[in-house]
Order: C-alpha cells, then structure tokens, then sequence
C-alpha cells in the first residue's frame, strides 16, 4: 500500500528526475526494438519460408541465443567497446546509444526465431493460397504480414517488454549513471540495494503501468486499421 | 495444352509420383481419383509450380490458378475475399449469388462454415481468368446441393474462357457430372483413364469398386 502510495506522489505532480529515467527508458527501449526489428523480421521472413542446407542448424542455433543470459550480452559489448577493444575508438560505453547496441543483440535473435517459426506455422496457408492465385512474391508477403499482423505485434511487443524489463545488460554498459544512463530498472536495483523496498517497489509499480500503456496503445493502432 | 513425360517426385528415398505420359487438351476437364496419398495433390502442385519436379517434363499454360485443398479464409468479409484478386465489386457479388453465399456477403470470411468457406475459395479463383484451372478436391466439404452449385460454375467458367480444368475428387457424383475424363492414379502412377462412366462400371479398377453396391465395410 505503502508503494501505491509513493507511486501515486512520484506522479502527481511528476518527479523530475524520474520523467528523465522514464524518457531514457524508453528511448532505449523503443530504438533497440525498432532495430532488432528491421533486421529480425525479414531475417525471420526468410528463414521461415525457405528450404537451405543447414537450416535446422541455424534454427537451434538461434534458440540459444534467445536464452543469451542478458549479463553476456552485457559483457561482450562491454569487451567490445571498452578503451582497449575493438571499438574502443568509438568512445561509446556508458551511453544510451550503448545500452541500445546491448539490447539490439539481446532481442534480435527472439525477433528472429519468433517470426520465423510464425511465417513456417501459420502463414503456409496463405502462401499456397496466394501463390494459387497467381500473386507475386512481394504481393504474397505482404499478405502474409496484414493476415498474421495481432501474432506480429506480439513478437514486437514481446521484444520490447525484454528491453524494457532488462537490467544485467544495461547496468554493465550503461553504468547506471544518474540523469544520464540510468533507467527504470536500473533505478528499481539501486533503491533496492540501498534498502528503500517501498521505493523501490513504487518505481516497479510505475514500470507496469508504462508496459502496459504502450501494450494498449499498440493493439489499438493495429485494431484501428483491421477494417481486413 | 498440359503434356507430361516421365514425370517424377521423390521425398527421400521414396517416388511419391511416376507418370509415363499424360496430357490434357484445351477445353478439357479432368478429374483425378485416386485413394488418400496416391499422388492428385503432388500433382497439381507441381503444374501450379508450388513445388519442384525431381525428374522430366510437365509442360502447363502460362497464366494458372490453384485451388489448394485446405480451404483458407482472408480477413474480412466475403466481398473482400473475392477483390482481393482484382476482381470488381460486381463480380463478386455474381460469383457469390453463383455459388449460393449471397446471404452470407457481408459476413467476415473466417466466420463461414467448412462448406461455405470452401464455395468462396472456389469464387476467389473463378474471379480470374486462366487457361488452366487446377482444383483440389473442390467440393470434399460440400453437401449435394453445394455440390451442384460447384460442378454447375466450373462448368461455366470453363465455357466462358475455353480453358483446361484439372481437378482431384474422392467423389464420382463430381466426376461424372462435371468431368470428360477421369484418371485414376495409384501409388502416384495411372491406374486408368478413360471417360467416368466406363471406369466408375469398371470392377476391375480398385478404386471404383468402392462405389458399388456391394462394397461393404
Ligand atoms: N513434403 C512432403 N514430404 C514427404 N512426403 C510427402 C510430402 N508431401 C506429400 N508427401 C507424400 O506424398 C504422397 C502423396 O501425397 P498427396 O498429397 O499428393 O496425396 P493425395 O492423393 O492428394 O491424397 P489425399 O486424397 O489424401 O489428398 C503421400 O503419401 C504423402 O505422404
Ligand atoms: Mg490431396
């Protein structure tokens, strides 16, 4: 009750520092899902509808890297990018470019294997479908992504609920550095190692409500144009 | 003109389809019988081009339309489903009051009943134009008036563009009524072909049999 309370005061009127934590939050957030994105559902697109050598490989291959455990990611990039790596020069940890460039490497693969085993399951009807009508590959395509869309937006939304809940990554290269670097999970470990569970807990309960905000906004949109 | 020579398909180790030599001339329609797994589908995937041959030739049209088996249901209402090939609005509306779902027009297509959603599949083809028409086991879902309606706008659909028309059945109702020709695979290889009548009064032939009287179970 305690944290609903603090919660409640955090908001109204809002916390300064914590609409900035809020704003990094999701800008993080939001370019790290947008990338693994561009790069994971046509990556996704492709392996799930074509036949290779090696395919079952690269699959099992890619459902390990959906368990990376977040910490490693945070670790290589943080090897990668430290003083003496190799792109050190670039000067970019403890920035929110960096934290990004983290998730990027965490969700990709779960963008991947999601729509990948999405298109192989249920878009198979409507590529025999479509194809069976004489559509171009581009056309069928792009059926394939208004027909399947509500399982699409839960790949997205489901990568963007990693990035936004995640902490071991982002807290190595990050830093979590105040008014700069630090999010909300980042800001919910801190208060909980000083010992301030209530706070803690109001910053978790601010957390959800901004998950679940952004889960609502974006089956509206997608509901919004499902006119078929 | 569709002609086969030599005309394989492996999976594995496996020859799911051997054809010597088979063609169908212009203007014809065809049924494909045969039991479950004999081959009719293979077949028509491979002259839809959905999926490659392992060995010889199946010469087929240029332009080709498809009926899969597995009828499949767009998003949106029937309307919709039928625009979505570039049909106008109106002939939606006739292919639909053809196959008996005018009733039905401003339902969402995912709503319809196996039956009725397989007559719309049907209406999404035959609102192009083609010179050959492939069709799996286009009325398997149907009941017999269903079925009529089927077999009557094949009919005139083929009448109105001259074009071949190749189908796969289970039902000697669709291939007497609707076909000139019947070829009965087995095994992927043909088992006979001739016209329906004299294939289904045929005892010789496994799968007509089944049809007479006095095949019990
Ligand atoms: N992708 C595949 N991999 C392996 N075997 C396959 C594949 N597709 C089809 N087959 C096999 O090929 C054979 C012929 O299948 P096909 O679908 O052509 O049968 P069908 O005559 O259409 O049967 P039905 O009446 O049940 O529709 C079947 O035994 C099937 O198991
Ligand atoms: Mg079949």
């Amino acid at each position: 009750m305690e944290s609903f309370r603090q919660a409640f005061e955090l908001l109204f009127p809002p916390d300064r520092e914590l609409l900035q934590i809020i704003g990094v939050t999701m800008r993080m957030s939001f370019v790290s899902t947008l990338v693994s994105c561009l790069i994971g559902l046509p990556l996704g697109a492709l392996i799930g509808s074509k036949n290779f050598r090696g395919k079952s490989f690269l699959k099992k291959l890619i459902h390990t890297l959906m368990g990376l455990p977040p910490v490693v990611a945070g670790l290589i990039v943080y090897s990668l990018f430290t003083h003496y790596g190799p792109f050190g020069r670039l000067d970019m940890l403890f920035t929110v470019e960096i934290m990004s460039v983290a998730q990027v490497l965490l969700i990709t693969p779960v963008v991947t294997g999601l729509s990948s085993s999405f298109i192989e399951t249920s878009s198979k009807p409507v590529i025999e479908t479509a194809r069976g009508l004489g559509f171009s590959g581009f056309r069928t395509a792009r059926l394939c992504i208004n027909e399947g869309r509500a399982s699409l937006l839960s790949v997205v939304l489901n990568a963007f609920g990693r990035s936004i809940a995640e902490v071991g990554a982002v807290s190595i290269v990050g830093g979590n550095i105040q008014w700069k670097t630090r999010v909300m999970t980042t800001a919910i470990m801190l208060e909980t190692n000083k010992g301030k569970f209530s706070f803690a807990l109001a910053l978790g309960i601010i957390l959800l409500m901004i998950a679940f905000a952004v889960n609502a906004l974006a089956s509206f949109i997608v509901r919004e144009n499902a006119d078929g | 003109m569709v002609e086969i020579k030599g005309l394989k398909k492996r999976y594995g180790e496996r020859t799911v389809l051997d054809l010597d030599e088979l063609s169908f001339s212009d203007g014809e329609t065809v049924a494909l019988a045969g039991a479950n797994g004999s081959g009719k589908t293979t077949l028509l995937r491979i002259l839809a081009g959905l999926i490659e041959k392992s060995e010889g030739t199946a010469k087929a049209p240029g332009s080709v339309l498809y009926l899969p088996q597995q009828s499949y249901a767009f998003r949106g209402d029937l309307v919709r489903n039928i625009t979505i090939t570039g049909a106008g609005k109106q002939t939606a509306v006739e292919l639909l009051e053809k196959l008996g779902l005018s009733h039905l027009s401003g339902k969402k297509a995912k709503s319809l009943s196996g039956g009725e959603l397989q007559r719309l599949s049907l209406c999404r083809v035959l609102a192009k134009k083609s010179e050959l028409l492939l069709l799996d086991e286009p009325t398997s879902a149907c009941d017999a008036n269903g079925a009529a309606l089927v077999i009557r706008a094949i009919r005139d659909y083929r009448d109105s563009c001259g074009c071949t028309v190749v189908m796969s059945t289970h039902s000697p109702m669709l291939a007497v009524n609707a076909a000139d020709r019947l070829v009965v695979l087995e095994n992927g290889k043909v088992e006979a072909n001739g016209t329906p009548e004299d294939i289904l009064s045929n005892p010789g032939i496994q799968w007509a049999k089944t049809f007479t009287a006095g095949w019990k179970i």
